[in-house]
């Protein structure tokens, strides 16, 4: 019981992260439920290999990340900009349609990028230093920081070609 | 939007999130279920059923081998056998790879290197997959024939009409078909090949 109430009380504190990652990766809602579960699962899973060496917030991405990119891309979705909308809107009702606009073309911008490359922005928007990104991706902290440079420029192409 | 931007819209929406909070301790131990993943495993699911009816039909074939009494439909059969043994073997043998990546020892650029090469292996299987079904499809006419109607396919057909008609219709339509395969299974197989090469590149 102390182990289901330690869990409990992880998932709840760090929901957000999970949340993050599944509207990332999936494009509707029924896949976002799905994946929201299988990370769940997967956390409960390798919860007891998880003996406090890294941060839970490392972990969860890790395992987060993880699942997403092996459980739902087994055929490549298409962006669906409809989708976007409903699964920001199911969860969070109460913003303003300049918000909603925002955050439809944040999505959009995320969705553009390939599968390494979201993994880092998720990362980097959740304002982990280039070092904690790092140790969830497994590349050097130089290249995190090649790599988001990279991002950038390809973020700032796609504002230059609309 | 420019990433500054990106990053202020993401606090907010963040901000938002935690002040949200749902799920509740039910709900978190629900999911820990194994019966609750049942919706992921649908991926599986053709594979699956595929792979029942390809064995069903080898088996079949296999306990009425006796009836294909000539060499030439004898050989059909065998040759349908392997190809409907073989088939199933490969795709499965995918998934059950894709399921044993290591998700919670693996970092993220060693998950993605593993399933994006999965993904090619499997791109290739499909592709060979492709061509052994068209071989089936030829294949298994005679053996259908004689099991299901006891009739030699090639022997006790009285017009030839039918064949002169189907045969070059079928190098059309495999025309067709390879190149179709081959323009998806290049395009893949590219972006599949920029990842991998990316993400091997030296720290």
């Amino acid at each position: 019981m102390a182990k289901e109430y330690e869990f409990t009380q992880i998932i709840k504190d760090h929901e957000g992260i999970i949340f993050k990652i599944t509207t990332i990766y999936t494009n509707n809602q029924e896949d976002q439920k799905d994946l929201y579960q299988e990370i769940v699962y997967q956390l409960w899973k390798s919860f007891d290999n998880f003996r406090g060496d890294s941060k839970i917030s490392t972990w969860m991405y890790r395992v987060g990340l993880n699942t997403a990119i092996t459980k739902l891309k087994k055929e490549k979705r298409k962006i669906n900009q409809i989708g976007i909308d409903q699964v920001i809107m199911k969860q969070i009702d109460q913003y303003d349609t300049e918000f909603e606009e925002r955050l439809k073309i944040l999505y959009l911008h995320i969705n553009s990028l390939n599968e390494l490359e979201k993994g880092l922005i998720l990362l980097l928007l959740e304002g982990k230093k280039y070092e904690e990104i790092a140790s969830i991706t497994g590349l050097s902290p130089s290249n995190v920081g090649t790599r988001i440079s990279r991002i950038k420029q390809k973020l700032k192409t796609q504002i230059v070609k609309k | 939007m420019e990433l500054e931007e990106m990053q202020a819209v993401w606090s907010q929406m963040s901000d938002q999130i935690e002040k949200q909070k749902k799920i509740t301790d039910k709900m978190i131990m629900m999911m820990t279920q194994e019966q609750y993943r049942k919706k992921l495993n649908k991926i599986a699911y053709p594979e699956i059923i595929g792979a029942v009816i390809c064995y069903s039909v080898a088996i079949i074939i296999l306990f009425n081998l006796e009836k294909l009494d000539n060499w030439y439909t004898l050989l059909s059969g065998l040759i349908s056998v392997v190809t409907l043994l073989i088939l199933p073997i490969l795709s499965l043998k995918w998934i059950s790879k894709m399921r044993n990546i290591n998700i919670s020892g693996n970092s993220y650029k060693e998950t993605l290197i593993e399933y994006t090469k999965g993904k090619k292996r499997f791109k290739k299987t499909m592709k060979l997959g492709y061509y052994l079904g068209f071989v089936l499809m030829f294949m298994i006419i005679p053996v259908s024939s004689k099991l299901i109607n006891g009739k030699d396919f090639f022997a006790e057909t009285k017009s030839i009409w039918p064949m002169v008609i189907s045969i070059p219709l079928a190098i059309v339509f495999f025309f067709i078909f390879t190149r179709w395969v081959y323009k998806s299974y290049i395009t893949s197989m590219n972006s599949a090949e920029v990842l991998i090469k990316e993400l091997e590149e030296q720290d």
